[in-house]
């Protein structure tokens, strides 16, 4: 078996990413508990969305049509699936918290994968487009291929980035030399193991590579713009840096330079603390243990 | 006791024991000062070069931006004894996308405005690590007023 083929088979075995999940249980405890905050805390924690849209869309649930955000979600499945769902997340071993290979920081993964869901969110407010509902949760799971490649295949980076400075290749076209595989791809492959939605699955797949969309979609632009932009500030960067091509025919159909990309930075940076302080409250003891 | 400067912030020590540290630079400025004689240390991480594109935001934190941010740090860097003529300034971030063709410029004129306050203040720039496709962790140590770059899995002293 090719060195592809075993990741891929890996990758397809994987369950959901467990990551506390804290705050949504404290949440659930209250009796009292307002759905829509609820729904908000899940909404912004990228391994509790996969798992929550995963059971929707599951043939348990014999779905109609797919379901693609969490609000229907909360809906299809009912508060007390919900409950137990969010429940069992919560508890389910920790994923590793610092993302091993890609030398990302404890937190780190999941601060970039707001800053990107929101810099998607605010980049199409602010070029008057509507984005499609889809797009804040691909947005949240671009990078969830990383999780999985680091957590079950051994990343050594270092041949990765040789590779790509010395052929002037961008990271994930030298991640696909070294592995057979880059981690866009590995994250489509996960999620769509998983029964998530094609094109929620294709703007994953495509976060680096826009071009190669089908059907190239409002959200494929959308993810592969932010994703350029929150690289660019630098929040929860790994070793991979900026070491990314962005796609210039994306940004010219979203009228995206240099004075509208430094607003969405700004507002980006302004709301994260206040969003990643919600999601990691009452995790911190644990997050000093490792 | 190891501090991290978060982004759009700044830090200033006059505690030997202490450690500066700011991860994961893009774009953004990474500044340190030492002063030497007086002990006294400072880190800023500032993200984008000109604060016109949100006065309201550089009123309410000038860290966040390059051309109030670096006056900022200096007045804190003073108002703790240090001295401009001692003043060791380094330099860490300014980096860009692959073949980015000018596209945001943002790294670049980060640097262009840095250069350009530490210049009117007379600060030279001692060492720096600036450009290119890679993220950047910046350490100031205070006990040695080391300050030392980690990239790419490997760690060098300015």
């Amino acid at each position: 078996m090719s060195r592809r083929e075993r990741i891929l088979t890996r990758l397809r075995s994987t369950p959901a990413l467990p990551t506390p999940a804290i705050r949504v249980v404290q949440l659930i405890q209250d009796p009292q508990v307002d759905m829509r905050e609820l729904t908000e805390a899940v909404r912004y924690d990228p391994s509790l969305t996969a798992t929550v849209l995963r059971l929707a869309n599951s043939p348990y649930f014999g779905t109609a049509r797919s379901i693609d955000t969490v609000q229907e979600a909360v809906m299809r499945l009912g508060t007390n699936r919900l409950f137990r769902v969010l429940m069992a997340s919560a508890v389910a071993p920790l994923a590793p918290l610092a993302v091993k290979g890609y030398d990302l920081e404890p937190g780190g993964l999941l601060e970039h994968a707001v800053a990107v869901a929101v810099a998607a969110e605010r980049l199409a407010v602010s070029v008057g487009r509507r984005p499609p509902n889809y797009t804040f949760t691909a947005a949240l799971l671009h990078d969830i291929g990383k999780i999985a490649m680091g957590s079950y295949v051994q990343i050594d980076a270092k041949p990765i980035l040789d590779l790509a400075f010395r052929q002037n290749l961008p990271f994930e076209a030298a991640e696909r030399e070294v592995l057979g595989i880059d981690h866009a791809e590995a994250g489509a492959v996960l999620l769509e193991s998983w029964n998530l939605p094609p094109r929620l699955v294709e703007a994953v797949r495509c976060h680096h590579e826009p071009d190669k969309a089908e059907p190239d979609t409002l959200a494929v632009d959308l993810v592969h713009a932010a994703d350029s932009l929150c690289l660019l500030a630098g929040i929860g960067s790994g070793v991979d840096g900026t070491h990314y091509r962005p796609a210039a025919a994306v940004l010219s159909r979203l009228r995206l330079g240099t004075k509208l990309g430094e607003m969405v930075v700004c507002e980006v940076a302004t709301s994260l603390k206040d969003l990643t302080d919600l999601l990691t409250v009452g995790i911190g003891d644990e997050l000093k243990c490792h | 006791m190891t501090h991290t400067v978060g982004i759009s912030n700044m830090q200033t020590t006059d505690r030997p024991n202490d450690v500066l540290v700011t991860y994961s630079l893009g774009s953004c400025i990474g500044l340190t000062l030492f002063d030497p004689v007086a002990g006294v240390g400072g880190m800023l991480h500032c993200m984008l070069p000109l604060s016109k594109i949100d006065k309201a935001k550089a009123d309410h934190n000038p860290y966040m931006f390059t051309d109030t941010g670096v006056p900022a740090m200096l007045q804190a860097a003073f108002d703790m004894g240090a001295e401009r003529r001692r003043l060791i300034a380094k330099v860490a971030g300014a980096a860009s996308l692959l073949d980015e063709k000018g596209l945001f410029r943002i790294g670049e004129r980060n640097y262009t405005v840095l250069r350009k306050i530490l210049w009117k203040n007379n600060i030279l720039i001692a060492a720096e690590d600036v450009g290119g496709t890679v993220a950047r962790t910046m350490y100031l140590y205070m006990r040695t007023g080391q300050t030392v770059i980690r990239s790419c899995g490997k760690e060098t002293e300015l």
